[in-house]
């Protein structure tokens, strides 16, 4: 049974709330906590990479982060390792590998018995690599028309137009037709071709003379606030 | 004699030279389709034609034909400001796509780029003129742009070959065929030799770029200096100019200078351009941690003569504050009333890294210092909202003032046409195509 003064400072305070009642609401405070000031802090090292084009020393980073210890920024040093934000080169000076704080996916958090629970870090994804897949194709076009709102894109929301993929039946399409420019589900089956609406008030078109395909929206964006 | 092919080697290295056709007016149509096919041009703010599209060019309008003429010649050509802030898109686009098929892509300018292609055959399973092909089909068909190459053994052969035939042209010029191209291209054409040496080499005898190619080793010792001789190499398929990939890191000089329209003879305004390039220099010198010992001011007149004069300076600096007595004290002397004024700027010379500065015992460090803190909150400031959130006072009438006045001060479309989220100053790094939809 290990003695009350060798357990881990950490531990303790997830021990207190539990004979209080008050477990998973310090547990997740306790979580927000560190990460905000682990995100503070890899901002703070960007900030000095970005401004002096290099790298800040062991006690530069004490200083920024408010550790009076080398071996604090040690472990700081360390978790950030893991965190692949950042590495050491073979002379074993740091570099940057990620300084960009992307939204984290978090990973599943074990019940039962909280251990100071460490957030698995999965692969992260920023915003623009969830939405924009072909980066030189891509581009954005704001919507004035209500004929695809059955689908979901109203007046003044933006689209996003790849110009790479090749158009599939089903896709939404920017399409030139017969000279009028529009957005419409393509139907295609076989050497027929149709273009959909999504709004009862507009009639499917089907192409006279020329179709010329602009992109394929690959998402659809609104921004509230 | 005259026949024989100038190299034996086909295709000892393979560089490719990609120019985009019209590039700006192109850029336009890519964003608007219903602007295909028509006489499009850019430069509205300013008055003038700053490019023209193909159609427009088939009607005889030209760079730098003024707006008017260009009603005149053809009252149906579209006239759109232009929009920078696309065009950049558009060109790093260009060298992304650039860079799927080669690392060693060197971007010469907004429109223009050198792909070194050598050695990808093997991955590519196909020859050169195949994967330069397949370059121009991916910039047309992800970008919407038209754009004509010249794939050859050097870069002054390849971009001979992509202003063989433009628009849309690829033109080849292996080893075997290099004397063909160059027979009846006047000298003055190659990239490198400009009006004086082709009038020095039409004295020699020599007027296609054939003959200069053929003359001997010695000949061309004897009467041309090293870059010319360099010149005479690479149009014999001899590799001089590698394909060079780093970016700017480094600065000899910083200039920044603006035209305004209309041309001024406002003292007050004059100085206020003057003083918002040495800013924009200034920035542009901290952004690469430099300072700089000379500082050259020039302002320049309706018959495009400058008047200027050089400062030098008694320690290496980057902030305005210590640079605007000098400054003013040089349009001073430079200025003349009553002279109508088209552009002023500002060169900053002899750039030092900024660590490097040393202080003398007649320097004030502590005002220096703290000089320096100010920029830095300036800087922090400006990443945050923008460049020119904090200007100094002697640059505020540029903000009053618009730069191009008139009519003409139109604003692209880009920028009034903003997303929610998006403001004045920072709009997102994607195109925004002109259709409704």
């Amino acid at each position: 049974m290990p003695k009350p003064n060798s357990i881990n400072r950490e531990l303790r305070k997830f021990l207190s709330p539990l004979l209080t009642g008050e477990r998973s609401f310090t547990y997740n405070e306790a979580v927000e906590i560190r990460e905000a000031r682990l995100r503070a802090r890899v901002n703070e090292i960007a900030r000095f990479y970005d401004e002096k084009g290099r790298m800040p020393s062991f006690s530069e980073i004490g200083e920024m982060a408010g550790l009076r210890s080398k071996n604090a920024v040690s472990k700081l040093v360390t978790r950030l390792k893991e965190l692949k934000v950042l590495e050491k080169d073979e002379k074993g000076r740091l570099i940057p590998k990620s300084l960009s704080s992307p939204v984290k996916v978090m990973g599943t958090v074990e019940a039962g018995w909280p251990s100071p629970a460490e957030e698995e870090l999965l692969d992260t994804l920023s915003l623009d690599e969830l939405l924009i897949q072909n980066r030189e194709a891509t581009f954005m076009l704001k919507v004035t028309g209500d004929s695809m709102s059955g689908a979901g894109i109203l007046p003044g929301d933006m689209v996003l137009v790849d110009k790479h993929l090749t158009a599939k039946n089903g896709d939404i399409i920017i399409a030139e037709v017969d000279g009028q420019w529009t957005m419409k589900y393509l139907k295609k089956r076989g050497d027929s071709v149709a273009l959909l609406p999504a709004n009862p008030k507009y009639a499917p078109i089907k192409p006279k003379s020329e179709l010329r395909i602009a992109g394929v929206v690959t998402a659809v964006i609104r921004k509230y606030k | 004699m005259q026949s024989q092919p100038l190299t034996i080697h086909s295709w000892p290295r393979a560089i490719l030279h990609l120019d985009a056709d019209a590039f700006f007016a192109s850029c336009e149509q890519a964003i608007n389709p219903k602007l295909k096919g028509k006489p499009v041009i850019t430069g509205k703010e300013r008055g003038i034609v700053a490019a023209a599209s193909y159609e427009a060019k088939a009607r005889g309008i030209e760079r730098g034909m003024r707006l008017f003429e260009v009603k005149k010649l053809c009252p149906e050509a579209i006239m759109l400001p232009s929009d920078y802030e696309t065009y950049s898109l558009f060109s790093l686009r260009m060298f992304e796509i650039l860079r799927r098929f080669s690392p060693i892509v060197e971007e010469y300018s907004i429109d223009e780029a050198f792909v070194d292609l050598t050695g990808l055959r093997r991955s590519f399973h196909g020859p050169y003129g195949l994967i330069a092909q397949k370059i121009q089909e991916t910039i047309e068909t992800e970008l919407g742009l038209s754009v004509s190459a010249g794939l050859s053994l050097t870069k002054v052969l390849a971009k001979i070959g992509s202003k063989h035939r433009k628009p849309h042209g690829l033109t080849l010029i292996p080893g075997r065929d290099i004397h063909l191209h160059l027979k009846s291209l006047p000298v003055e054409k190659v990239w490198g030799i400009g009006p004086n040496t082709a009038a020095f080499l039409n004295k020699l005898g020599i007027r296609t770029a054939l003959e200069f190619a053929r003359k001997d080793e010695n000949f061309i010792k004897k009467y041309f200096s090293k870059p010319f001789r360099e010149t005479w190499d690479e149009l014999n398929g001899r590799s001089v100019y590698p394909v060079t990939t780093e970016s700017k890191s480094d600065y000899q000089s910083i200039c920044k200078s603006k035209t305004f329209t209309p041309p001024s003879a406002d003292k007050t305004f004059v100085y206020a351009q003057l003083s918002k390039n040495l800013e924009n220099a200034c920035i542009k010198a901290r952004r690469y941690h430099l300072a700089a010992k000379r500082l050259t001011l020039f302002l320049r007149k309706q018959d495009f003569r400058d008047e200027g004069l050089e400062i030098r300076l008694s320690s290496p600096t980057a902030y305005p504050s210590q640079l605007f007595d000098a400054l003013r004290r040089g349009f001073e002397r430079v200025w003349r009333p009553g002279t109508l004024y088209r552009a002023s700027g500002v060169i900053m010379a002899g750039l030092v890294p900024e660590r490097n500065v040393q202080y003398t015992l007649f320097d004030n460090v502590a005002r220096i210092e703290r000089t320096a803190r100010v920029y830095g909150a300036v800087d922090s400031l400006s990443r945050k909202y923008g460049k020119h959130t904090v200007m100094h006072a002697s640059s505020l009438p540029t903000k009053i003032q618009a730069q191009h006045e008139g009519e003409r001060g139109d604003t692209p479309h880009r920028k009034t046409n903003l997303f929610k989220g998006e403001n004045r100053r920072q709009r997102l790094g994607v195109p925004m195509m002109d259709i409704e939809v």
